[in-house]
């Protein structure tokens, strides 16, 4: 008895310790240590963050991990450890040739591996820049053929060799960012940087730069400036920023191994960013974190361990894991919620910007929407549901992180947030509602098939918590979808543009609206219910992805081509249920004890 | 009689298939059905013939591939909201029952009314056009981007242009225009309503012997339908005065400069331009602004500090035309829509619907009516679940 009301309290607890473990900084590498610098603020794609957020984003990119084992040879000893993305992005900018030795490239296509010379039977599909640097003409004059192609016509070689070479070009970029790769280190270059010979260096480490590490100093209207502009500037007899010279202590103490000077060094660095833009320094800090206890990673984990516990309390001692299942459950909730927090103070923006976080606010909607329906109905059906949609989402919003800042900056049209506030978040929530009514409509159909015995009972209580879930989401997306008509009022012009997005949440209201009318007219009972809720999940699967997928209209903004497959598998899956939801009687495993309703033929929708 | 009490029984039986919620249920599938079709066709066709063939027609129309027959195989969005429309309200008037208990549906059910009302109107009346305009440009009218018009411009006083204005719509009904208040007549000779014009190629017929079209191919091309792109009109004109031919001119938009010739002492130019619609007010470019953020291509903002003078209501002020901040003036709406030749020029799309309000209405109704509704639902659902578990 004492265990059941302890035991939630304790798995909570744990649950929140190790997402808190995250918190701890990494440990020094060669002795140097490498949070400090992770922290350092610089700007890339129009936004301020720390270095850290550049490195992880940028390997996630090159080789979609954030980490990878590496073995260096040091004084004839082979050393293995696993190299994470400050300790690469330092080698990428300081020591290029170990960087050019490192495994970062992810080569999955087999056309392309055939060109680099490499077959896909070998178990390596990971490649150091230095196996790929024979090839890059013919990487190079492959992409730019069928760069030109429309990105919805291009094969699977073309679409995989340009995502190679825009990774080999985000790569390169990088290593031009602070200094030459093969050239002179930065100390000599800011030395020299008056020499003749200088003046070309300059003008490409300014061009390449992917990110500008050197924050205005002074006047609070002046840019950030790469390296290559402030060795220009000082070229051309302005005063040499100071910025520089730390940033070439660090690149020489990082080279060298030498921990002490590297700390001072990086000290120096963000005292000279304290001075100039102590809100970016702050940011930067608060990014590091964020990045850190990667809340929606750990969200996932929890998750899937809550889905584990409830179906575990289902066979055994229900009394402690339910309690322990929804604990975790709630724990879940709360670093899911402090994500997408952290996000909205981060980007200052609502959040739901673009489908990645669409993705991760949609889960989100689920889960809190179940938190509900569990308090109220107390089965374990709310804790299961809540779990499998929240793990669900954030696996998805995981997929969608591939195109590198998921904080990226909003195009013009998209710089509102007041509509990005309204209609953004409510026709998620909508898009939530409906997923949700299809996670109880498949719990509800696969018990059918699996519960030894059916109480008529939890069977109602499922119907009654999926037909709430319907019209709790046809609200949101109906406000939703008028929302975003006045938006469109408001900056097209036109109010209904009949647009694929547009068109997309209006099948979800319709949709939503049928189910209704056709239970209100008593043309369908629970099965139908149920079977059309699951049917739901496909209209809103298409609407969310589907639509970007055609590439056409002004919601084109977060148009993708990979996931075809993944739809067309999960739309599949959900007709299958469908099926199952629809099989009869006689194939239930308890059919003995069909509810009132349960057992009558559902009829069909006209 | 007998004839009497079937006729009755059909007509009941009518409304009550009228009133029927299988109606509505058919009606909405039909709708998705549409809603889905038009989507997909958007990648062939563009949106604006997309939305013209499913949902701005009353039936659908499948053009039997080898014939000229086309069969109305679907009903299109046009039917389909007017029978949900009627549905709507007969089911409202008849079974529903007028209680506080069902205040919120009917508040949906008014709501959704005003939204049909609100898409038939905007179908019917909206007008888009649009507005480009250079910096330090004064412009008093606006352009239809998709129809074209000839305008035949008396230029012989410096100080006054006397401007007839034939739409492309008229030349194509071929015959002869006379110009008002002049001697002159138009004789439409050729129209096309797409072609391109090119440099003569071999075997090269030429279709005008005034002005530049005698040296120029006219290549008919099939009419576009896509929202990117427009169709680019041609014509071969004869202009007639006393009983005299001035030959046949080639007009297009694609000519550039106007042609002119000259009858009795006055001078007539003649050109293919986009239509145009004069306004009873002027605007002028002040500053064009286009913003990215730091370091990146990526806009941030577009905006037009424009001067709006009206001398006839006495008015002159400057008005800021940004995203989702647009002008609302004398029944049109401006919105920044495009710029061009390196961020001097701005053009803005012009928006005159009448029923641009309808919506907001409807939808506040509508959100409104759902709240309550659920809310009522809601309500009673707690109480007898609290009920039960007293019980």
């Amino acid at each position: 008895m004492k265990l059941s009301k302890l035991g939630p309290w304790v798995v909570g607890a744990l649950a929140m310790a190790w997402v808190a473990s995250g918190l701890l900084p990494s440990r020094p590498v060669r002795g140097m240590d490498l949070d400090a610098f992770g922290r350092l603020p610089v700007l890339e794609g129009g936004r301020i963050k720390p270095i850290d957020s550049v490195a992880r984003n940028s390997l996630l990119m090159i080789r979609s991990q954030m980490s990878f084992r590496f073995e260096e040879e040091q004084g004839g000893q082979k050393r293995a450890h696993t190299v994470g993305a400050d300790e690469w992005i330092l080698d990428v900018l300081f020591r290029q040739e170990v960087a050019d030795a490192q495994p970062a490239f992810v080569i999955n296509d087999p056309d392309v591996l055939s060109l680099i010379g490499q077959k896909l039977s070998q178990s390596n599909r990971y490649f150091a820049f230095k196996e790929i640097r024979p090839f890059l003409g013919e990487i190079q004059g492959q992409a730019a053929a069928a760069e030109p192609i429309d990105t919805k016509q291009r094969n699977r070689f073309q679409g995989a060799i340009v995502n190679l070479y825009q990774r080999i070009d985000l790569y390169l970029r990088l290593q031009n960012t602070v200094q030459v790769p093969g050239g002179r280190p930065l100390a000599e270059e800011l030395a020299t940087a008056s020499e003749p010979s200088a003046r070309e260096r300059q003008s490409l480490l300014a061009s390449a730069a992917f990110f500008r590490p050197l924050p205005p100093q002074g006047d609070l209207q002046a840019n950030w400036r790469s390296v290559g502009e402030a060795l220009g500037d000082a070229a051309g007899g302005g005063p040499s920023d100071p910025g520089l010279t730390s940033l070439a202590r660090v690149g020489a103490a990082w080279r060298s191994g030498d921990a002490a000077g590297f700390r001072l060094a990086v000290t120096e660095l963000r005292a000279l960013g304290v001075a100039a833009r102590p809100e970016a320094v702050a940011h930067g800090d608060h990014e590091v974190v964020f990045n850190r206890v990667d809340p929606f990673y750990s969200g996932m984990v929890i998750y899937v361990a809550t889905l584990l516990l409830v179906f575990a309390s289902w066979l055994w001692r229900p009394g402690l894991l339910q309690g322990s299942a929804f604990a975790l459950l709630v724990a879940g909730t709360v670093v899911h919620t402090g994500g997408l927090v952290s996000r909205v103070i981060l980007q200052g923006r609502p959040p739901v910007t673009n489908l990645y976080s669409s993705a991760v606010f949609v889960g989100w909607g689920a889960v809190v929407l179940g938190l509900i329906l569990e308090r109220i109905y107390r089965k374990g059906f709310g804790t299961a549901v809540a779990a499998s949609a929240g793990f669900a989402s954030l696996i998805v919003a995981h997929h969608l992180t591939g195109d590198g800042d998921t904080m990226e900056m909003m195009r013009a049209v998209l710089d509102s947030n007041f509509w990005l506030a309204t209609h953004v978040t409510t026709i998620t929530i909508g898009y939530s509602g409906t997923f949700l009514a299809g996670a109880i409509a498949i719990a509800w159909a696969l018990r059918k098939h699996l519960a030894p015995s059916l109480l008529p009972e939890t069977d109602k209580t499922l119907v009654s918590m999926a037909y709430g879930v319907i019209c709790f989401a046809l609200f949101f997306s109906f406000i939703g979808t008028v929302l975003g008509g006045i938006w469109a009022d408001q900056s097209w012009g036109r109010f209904w543009g009949w647009d694929p997005k547009e068109n997309g949440a209006l099948l979800i209201v319709l949709w939503n609206a049928i189910i209704l009318h056709a239970r209100w007219g008593g043309y369908i009972r629970d099965r139908g219910i149920m079977t059309m809720a699951i049917f739901g999940n496909v209209i809103t699967a298409l609407s969310w992805f589907g639509v970007n997928m055609l590439g056409v209209g002004l919601h084109s903004y977060g148009f993708m081509d990979k996931a075809f497959w993944s739809l067309s598998a999960f739309c599949g899956s959900q007709l299958l249920l469908m099926a199952v939801a629809l099989a009869p009687r006689r194939f239930w495993r308890g059919a003995g004890g069909g509810g009132a309703g349960a057992g009558k033929k559902a009829a069909g929708v006209a | 009689m007998r004839d009497n009490i079937t006729a009755s029984f059909a007509a009941r039986k009518l409304w009550e298939l009228v009133i029927s919620l299988k109606l509505t249920i058919v009606c909405l599938s039909l709708l998705m059905l549409l809603v889905v079709a038009c989507t997909l066709a958007q990648v062939q066709l563009g949106t604006m013939a997309a939305v013209n063939l499913y949902m701005r027609s009353f039936l659908v129309w499948w053009q039997v591939p080898g014939t000229g027959w086309s069969l109305a195989i679907f009903p299109g969005g046009a039917t389909v909201g007017l029978v949900l429309m009627v549905n709507l309200a007969a089911a409202q008037a008849h079974r529903l029952e007028r209680s506080w208990r069902k205040a919120g549906i009917w508040i949906v059910h008014a709501g959704l009314i005003l939204l049909f009302v609100g898409e038939f109107v905007t179908g019917v009346f909206q007008v888009e056009t649009q507005l480009a305009i250079e910096e330090g440009q004064t412009v008093n009218h606006v352009e239809h981007p998709r129809e074209q018009e000839l305008a035949v411009i008396d230029v012989t006083d410096p100080a006054w242009d006397v401007v007839h204005s034939i739409p492309e719509g008229l030349l194509a009904d071929g015959g002869v225009i006379q110009l008002p208040g002049t001697p002159v007549a138009l004789r439409v000779r050729r129209f096309w309503e797409n072609a391109q014009l090119s440099v003569p190629g071999p075997g090269f017929q030429p279709v005008a012997n005034m002005g530049v079209g005698g040296n120029v191919q006219v290549q008919p091309l099939r009419p576009v339908s896509s929202d990117d792109r427009t169709n680019q009109p041609a014509a071969v004109i004869e202009p007639v005065a006393a009983g005299l031919s001035y030959g046949f001119w080639l007009v297009s938009g694609q000519l550039g400069a106007p042609q002119q010739f000259i009858h009795e002492g006055r001078t007539y130019s003649m050109a293919m331009r986009p239509r145009r619609q004069y306004l009873p007010y002027s605007m002028t470019l002040k500053k064009f602004s286009h913003d990215v953020y730091e370091g990146t291509t990526i806009p941030k903002n577009f905006s037009s500090l424009v001067q709006l003078s009206n001398p006839g209501k006495g008015e002159a002020r400057e008005v800021l035309i940004y995203m989702n901040q647009p002008l609302r003036y004398g029944g049109k709406a401006f919105y920044q829509a495009s710029f061009g030749k390196n961020d001097t020029l701005s053009i803005l799309q012009v928006v005159e619907n009448p029923g641009w309000l309808l919506p907001y209405i409807s939808c506040s109704l509508v959100g409104l009516g759902l709240m309550v509704h659920f809310g009522i639902s809601l309500r009673r659902s707690l109480r007898r679940r609290a009920a039960a578990a007293e019980a």
